[in-house]
């Protein structure tokens, strides 16, 4: 998440709030990547988490269908109603010890955490009318929000004799829509420690506003080759977002008006392969801390994305890229008043790839990396030597998934995923060398849905 | 009304326009219920329709050799399939990831309508394969190889390979998926003992040879 705010110090009260909006950026940095494949999908379905996911959440093609049919289709004969829950637990291990813990309640490292619970409504609430709506306790911020929410009317009809979805969504994430695993709401990486230190600089599409927000789009998928989505988000009231579970809603950034969102892609579908290449984006004009009166930032993310996967019965594969480039117009920020920003012009470049290889769609490998590199910012990206958001990363990942073609007799609709990650960053905030690797982080989860 | 009160409910009234609209079209789009028992109405078929092209692909010409081509595909063949899915009469792996979820619900009208539609749409057409592979097909397909006791597939699907009630026209097929489905009969992974007596004796390069020659016609 970006950070509109002053260097910690330069002023105790915008000290705090950009405190506040880094443990905010930490809760939603957890939040965008752990809602997984749902077993309340699969009871709906009577279909193995399999079928929709290459390793979950990566949906296969007939599971971004299911997706964009709204999560609607039937055949499973389960009597439960469409709920679910997951658990997610971990360690966490950093090259370096953090001074002061890793977050409050932990020590400085080698934590053992209870990550986060959550509740999902998904599934169908009218024939042509479903929902994934997801609420979560954070085991380390201890603290309940509303996560992910997508709640979607679509129907199938013939246009130019071929198939076509038409559909539309309200949801509270830009992004959470998509159904490529490329864009930031469900790309790689999948899950992430709350216990060690991410990158500071990310793009505003990046989950910057996730759950702060209320956004309609219109979509449509024809002949399974074009995908059209274009909608708008609005920035929710801050007793809705109290009432939501988010702490700071009086502090932070606020969308003027609608931030138009608009999704393209193409995809080719050949044999056991398929291919897609695609455009994502949203432009905001935005109040930096709801601190009125000095005019406005106008932020806009465009993102190029494409994805490969080839799934055969034993062996799967598929590979996931992505860059976005983010133009920041601080007009506010950059008012000495304000003074979040130095520079009234930025830039920032946030680009990942990872490729993942399945075996029977139980035993998981990835290797990935991601970068964002910008403009250095002598107060929004302060740091000792260069004031540079550059930071890369690779990670390596090794996942197991003993349920995936089905739970035990007693609920086969259990699902567990355990995995080992470990992410190497040659470079961190701006800092390179030991400074960045004290960040290495070896993440152990295990989750469980039911 | 506070600033940040107006652009969600502009966004609210969109939504609730766009969903009145798509309403108004319910006649081109069916729903994907399943229905219990009873006379079920085309529409109903091709709501359900609609979900199995997800997989099996408009009007039932797949894409991927994971899901067989229905379209053409002989009806009664079609039923019996559906029934032993929904049945769980017939486990081979892929049957238990997809198809006993999705026909868990059909009922026995339900399926045979089903069946009705992708039978009579137009078949894939034949892709040719590797000429080697073709011809010692083509030799097995309609000769056997009668001293492993082998019988001429033809015998059975047909000089055309177009299949009869429920044995199923193997002509446009997905190779690979033919070729997935003798190895299940021969692993007896796919129970069908009349099959499984045929392919038992096939080697792999065998099986190889008359999915290719299948799949050309």
């Amino acid at each position: 998440m970006r950070v509109w705010g002053k260097r910690p110090g330069q002023h105790p009260v915008v000290g705090a709030l950009l405190a506040l909006s880094l443990a905010v950026a930490a809760i939603f940095f957890l939040q965008i990547r752990t809602a997984e494949a749902l077993p309340s999908f699969a009871r709906q379905t009577g279909q193995q988490c399999a079928a929709c996911h290459n390793g979950f959440p990566e949906l296969t093609p007939y599971g971004r269908l299911f997706k964009l049919n709204g999560y609607t289709f039937g055949g499973g004969s389960s009597p439960w109603p469409p709920l679910a829950a997951m658990a997610v637990g971990s360690f966490t291990n950093t090259k370096a010890d953090q001074a002061g813990g890793a977050a409050p309640h932990y020590g400085p490292n080698n934590n053992f955490a209870f990550d986060q619970g959550s509740i999902f409504y998904g599934g169908r609430i009218l024939p042509d009318l479903g929902a994934f709506i997801q609420v979560t306790y954070d085991g380390i911020g201890r603290a309940f929000s509303w996560d992910n929410a997508d709640i979607r009317y679509a129907r199938t009809t013939t246009l130019f004799g071929a198939e076509t979805v038409v559909g539309i969504s309200a949801n509270n994430n830009p992004t959470v829509t998509d159904v490529w695993n490329t864009t930031p709401a469900w790309g790689y990486p999948f899950q992430a420690s709350g216990l060690a230190g991410s990158p500071a600089a990310a793009t505003m599409i990046e989950g910057a506003f996730s759950g702060l927000v209320g956004g309609a789009t219109a979509y449509t998928y024809w002949n399974r080759l074009v995908y059209v989505e274009l909608g708008g988000y609005g920035t929710l009231s801050p007793g809705m977002q109290r009432a939501l579970g988010e702490p700071d809603s009086s502090t932070n950034n606020v969308i003027n008006g609608v931030a138009p969102y608009w999704r393209l892609a193409l995809q080719h579908e050949w044999g056991r392969n398929s291919i897609e290449a695609g455009t994502f984006g949203m432009s905001a004009a935005v109040t930096p801390m709801r601190i009125f009166g000095f005019g406005r930032d106008r932020i806009t993310d465009t993102g190029f994305d494409t994805q490969y996967q080839y799934l055969a019965d034993r062996h799967s594969f598929s590979l996931q890229a992505s860059v976005i480039f983010e133009n920041a117009l601080f007009g506010a920020s950059s008012n000495p008043a304000i003074g979040a920003t130095a520079n009234s012009h930025d830039t920032l470049r946030s680009t990942h790839i990872k490729a993942t290889y399945y075996y029977d769609q139980t035993y998981g490998a990835t290797v990935g990396a991601f970068r964002v590199d910008g403009t250095p910012d002598p107060i929004l990206y302060a740091n000792p030597t260069n004031n540079s958001p550059n930071s890369t990363g690779y990670i390596g990942e090794l996942d197991y998934i003993p349920f995936n073609h089905g739970g035990p007799a007693f609920w086969p609709w259990l699902n567990v995923k355990v995995g080992l990650q470990y992410i190497y960053y040659p470079e961190f905030n701006g800092l390179r060398g030991s400074a960045a690797q004290a960040n290495n982080t070896l993440y152990a989860f295990a989750w469980l849905a039911f | 009304m506070s600033l940040q009160y107006r652009p969600v409910l502009a966004i609210t009234v969109l939504f609730a326009a766009a969903l009145a609209g798509m309403s108004a079209c319910s006649e081109t789009t069916p729903s994907t219920s399943p229905v219990a028992s009873g006379p079920v109405t085309q529409a109903q078929v091709a709501g359900i329709v609609h979900v199995c092209a997800s997989c099996h692909g408009f009007e039932g010409r797949s894409i991927s050799p994971t899901f067989p081509n229905l379209a053409g595909q002989q009806p009664a063949y079609i039923e019996a399939q559906l029934k032993s899915f929904r049945d769980h009469k017939r486990g081979d792996p892929h049957a238990q990831t997809y198809m006993w979820g999705m026909a868990g619900s059909l009922s026995d009208d339900m399926i045979h309508g089903i069946a009705a539609f992708f039978s009579a749409e137009k078949p894939a057409p034949g892709e040719t394969g590797n000429p080697a592979e073709m011809q010692a097909g083509k030799n097995i397909f309609e000769h056997g190889i009668a001293a492993r006791h082998v019988p001429a597939c033809q015998g059975c699907h047909g000089n055309h390979a177009q299949g009869m009630a429920v044995i199923p026209q193997l002509a446009g097929q997905h190779r690979d998926y033919i070729e997935k489905q003798l190895g299940y009969f021969a692993s007896n992974a796919r129970k069908n003992r009349i099959m499984h007596e045929n392919s038992k004796n096939l080697t792999a390069d065998e099986i190889r040879d008359v999915a290719t020659y299948v799949a050309a016609q």
